[in-house]
């Protein structure tokens, strides 16, 4: 009898295993280890940038994809105009100027001229008009904007209704070609793998899964800002992998969040390291669910606001990162707009224990024997914080609050199922309270809207998608159809005022923190990144501003 | 003949319960895709949008069944859809693009730790009490006990960032054209030692156990101590009269192994940023993504089943008491 097949090849397959890990062991000497700080090197190198929630790329470059790739946005197409939230200023991009209508129907862009599409064809207005139809045809939304209107180099948007908060809101988004898109059968399901676009760097070279590379757009409009050969994104399943990198020194730019950036980041290079986190993120809330009783009560509402102690929220959940909110409810994203008046008298946002006792007590939630409050119909006075189980900064600041809580008496719970079921109770409003976020756009209108405006509130069971709170006034109602209505910017800060006020007065929910914008970068191989010295965009690499960066970057010489 | 009938029509019924789980599992999940996205993509994404996006990415409210004669026709025509998470490409050609480095990575961690993990419980379980046999099962039981995250965590610091003896992330270095080169093969080798590794590592206890005490319970058979009094030599009958009985449980959980492969490993895939498709299976779950993630289970599915199906066949010539069953 002979040997028994399986066993032969498996024997074989062992014995060409181990000579193979051999030749592995030898191979990996030569791996190269990139951070050189070489001028000729430098010039050459691509500005290498992770993107930590995408464990591998499709070569897929349409910006309608939910999940678009990065740089689409940022790098590949353009837009009318920026906002820097860092320095709240507004940079010329593709248009050079604009004007609104006195009566606060419509804002005229004039384009610039010379700019050319990366295929050599002129950018044109018909283009801009084009854009927005497929936006509206595709992504909806828009629903103020009657008509676009390409004339010469201006293009002039018409609303339904005076609307103030367009001027943003048309002139941030991406401009696509017309003779592209519209040759395109369906234009939302194509990848669009070789896109044409007006930005910096828009040719897609060596496309893999785990990494592709954008070089230099032939046509740009800004040659003399082309510093970089180009840039490269790297694919990374979690922060984990991303932060490795960053720390290794292997990536120039790590705009994801890195634990303890001091230690970990920083320490290893601290002449080349640096980390900037503006607090220009959306206002985060403990948003309370406002149809249910006692939240329904604005004593009860300030009451528990008053009972968090923001500082070790800040402090213990976000690491310090984070700065504390005040009874503006605005973040530090609309500094600019906050009145002064305000946030100098705030009494419900600073940790008060003893006030928040008395006004607990004096809306009739009294203390028991044990120091524990109980509702009007004796039941104890407890309820639910939910938050999504993957967000491990938001749930140590609901343990916070939690904890918080129990010093006036109040038994908090912390929830944390996955996000999907979170997000599922805010929507039907089948919740009690929760750590969410908030619009954030470059002017209030959004976040007082969403706040307190009665339009964005559905009643329990109908699904909404902002203000799951379910909290409405018509006094700022009014007051947010007047700052709707404006055009000019000072009266439009007057109104403002008046809007904070009212804020203040109604608590419509709790403002925790101003979400900090995170990012950091290793200038070893390339510098002009933005810093608190030198704001001129931040150091996100998903927002508008993104582009000023990679406009400014040169290589180091 | 019929045996392998029988079990035919068994895994066909096994294979339609599967899909038919597969499509109701995630429909009973809270929640739907686009809200997920919209939760995601916090402050960046309309609410006016969302209408839209539902409707484009086809989120129905149609009744259940005919959602299910949808879903079973299409897996019939092998059209699984567009995934929601990766739209707007097509559910085959994400899978597709990253099953091969999955199959790579789980398919020669798995043939080391089996081959290398059987042969020692061989050896061990034959000379029992000697210096393997007290040793290795020990140290491998307390290396497989370690939480794998954290193993692999330690193997590409100590390895990767202080040693630098291998790379850290990725299958290949960023900017090498995949070719069938002895330079890209070297590369793409090189990067697979520290995740492979590391699955070795923690599996390769349980193969060595498993495989030493079924050797135990062979040796005390009657027909090895007439091999051993017909004056065989050791060797002979270690390989030939012991472990080729001993190896029956090994096969199932080889072919088991196998199937399991397909899903990847998705804890190595996130550490070593591995472009496999498990952490594109935790994504699909997070992002609520039905057809992607029912494209996968599908996949998974299929691969188990056919594995088994393998081993069944296979154990007709290893065993010839399932013949005569």
């Amino acid at each position: 009898m002979t040997q028994p097949r399986y066993f032969r090849a498996a024997r074989m397959t062992a014995a060409s295993l181990a000579v193979g890990a051999m030749l592995l062991t030898g191979c990996t000497a030569n791996v190269a280890k990139t951070g050189t700080s070489d001028a000729g090197a430098n010039a050459s190198a691509f500005l290498t940038i992770p993107r930590e929630d995408m464990g591998t790329f499709v070569q897929n470059f349409n910006p309608f994809a939910p999940t678009v790739n990065p740089m689409v946005q940022q790098s590949i197409y353009e837009s009318l105009l920026i906002f820097n939230p860092a320095k709240g200023d507004t940079v010329p991009w593709l248009a050079t100027e604009w004007k609104a209508a006195e009566d606060g129907k419509s804002v005229t862009f004039t384009l610039r001229d010379g700019v050319k599409w990366s295929d050599g064809q002129p950018f044109v207005a018909d283009d801009v008009a084009y854009t927005f139809e497929l936006q509206k045809k595709i992504k909806g939304g828009f629903e103020y904007l009657d008509t676009v209107t390409a004339e010469g180099n201006k293009v002039t948007f018409t609303f339904n209704k005076p609307w103030s908060p367009a001027l943003y809101d048309v002139g941030q988004l991406s401009i696509l070609p017309k003779h592209i898109w519209s040759a395109l059968p369906d234009p939302e399901k194509d990848a669009n793998a070789k896109p044409v676009g007006t930005g910096p760097y828009t040719e897609v070279d060596t496309f893999q899964a785990q990494s592709f590379v954008l070089k230099k757009n032939p046509n740009y409009w800004q040659p003399g800002k082309q510093k970089i050969a180009g840039i490269k994104m790297l694919a990374f399943a979690g922060n984990d992998g991303a932060n490795l990198a960053a720390a290794n020194g292997d990536v120039d730019w790590a705009p994801q969040y890195i634990p303890n950036i001091e230690k970990t980041f920083v320490s290893k290079d601290k002449e080349h390291r640096q980390y900037w986190f503006p607090a220009t993120g959306a206002m985060i809330n403990w948003q309370l669910n406002t149809t249910k009783a006692p939240f329904n009560d604005v004593d009860v509402r300030k009451a528990l606001s008053m009972a968090v102690d923001r500082d070790q929220v800040t402090k213990i959940g976000m690491s310090g990162y984070a700065k504390p909110a005040d009874c503006t409810g605005l973040s530090g994203n609309y500094e600019t707009w906050k009145n002064a008046a305000v946030k100098d008298n705030c009494t419900w946002t600073n940790h008060d224990v003893q006030k928040a006792n008395e006004l607990l007590d004096k809306a009739g939630y009294p203390k028991g024997a044990d120091g524990k409050r109980t509702f009007k119909d004796g039941k104890p006075f407890e309820f639910k914080i939910s938050v999504g189980a993957t967000s491990s900064d938001w749930l140590s600041v609901a343990n916070v609050i939690a904890q918080n809580l129990a010093e006036v008496g109040v038994t908090a719970k912390v929830e944390s199922p996955d996000w999907a079921a979170v997000v599922a109770g805010y929507e039907t409003g089948d919740f009690d309270s929760g750590i969410v976020w908030s619009a954030n756009d470059p002017s209030p209108y959004k976040y007082f809207n969403t706040s307190m405006g009665t339009a964005t509130v559905k009643p329990v069971g109908t699904k909404t998608f902002d203000n799951y709170h379910r909290f409405g006034d018509t006094k700022a109602d009014a007051l947010l159809s007047d700052f709707a209505a404006e055009a000019d910017e000072s009266k439009q800060k007057d109104i403002a005022n008046k809007l904070q006020e009212e804020y203040n007065d109604v608590a419509p929910l709790v403002p925790l923190f101003s979400g900090p914008e995170w990012g950091a970068f290793n200038d070893t191989r390339f510098t002009g990144w933005p810093t608190e010295d030198n704001p001129y965009a931040t150091l996100s690499v998903r927002s508008p501003t993104t582009v000023l960066v990679l406009t400014t970057l040169e290589p180091r010489k | 003949m019929r045996f392998i009938l029988r079990r035919l029509g068994f895994y066909l019924i096994a294979f339609w319960a599967s899909i038919t789980l597969n499509f109701m599992l995630p429909r009973f999940m809270p929640g739907d895709p686009v809200s997920r996205m919209f939760a995601r993509s916090q402050d960046r994404m309309q609410p006016e949008q969302i209408e839209a996006l539902r409707k484009l990415l086809g989120v129905d409210d149609r009744p259940m069944w005919e959602q299910y004669i949808d879903y079973m026709h299409n897996i019939f025509t092998g059209q699984m859809g567009v995934s929601i998470s990766r739209f707007p490409t097509p559910v085959t050609e994400v899978i597709s693009s990253q099953i091969g480095w999955t199959l790579l990575l789980g398919g020669t961690a798995l043939v080391i730790a089996a081959v290398v993990g059987n042969l020692l419980g061989i050896l061990a379980a034959w000379r029992r009490g000697g210096a393997i046999d007290s040793a290795l099962p020990p140290v491998l039981v307390f290396i497989g006990s370690f939480p794998y995250f954290w193993l692999a965590m330690g193997a590409l610091y100590l390895f990767g960032v202080v040693l630098g003896w291998f790379p850290i992330r990725h299958a290949f270095t960023d900017g090498l054209e995949p070719a069938f080169t002895w330079e890209f093969i070297g590369d793409v080798g090189a990067h697979l030692v520290l995740p492979a590794l590391t699955i070795v590592l923690v599996s390769i206890g349980g193969w060595m156990l498993g495989m030493r005490n079924t050797m135990i319970a062979t040796n005390s058979e009657d027909y090895i101590t007439m091999a051993e009094a017909k004056g065989l030599r050791p060797g002979r009958i270690m390989l030939r009269y012991a472990a080729r009985n001993a190896m029956l449980p090994s096969v199932t959980s080889f072919g088991m192994g196998l199937g399991f492969v397909v899903g990847g490993a998705l804890l190595t895939e996130v550490v070593f940023a591995y472009p496999g498709v498990g952490y594109q299976l935790l994504n699909a779950v997070q992002g609520l993504d039905y057809p992607l993630m029912q494209g996968l289970f599908l996949t998974i599915t299929a691969a188990v089943l056919l594995a088994n199906f393998l081993v069944d066949i296979l154990y007709v010539r290893l065993d010839p008491r399932v013949r005569s069953n």
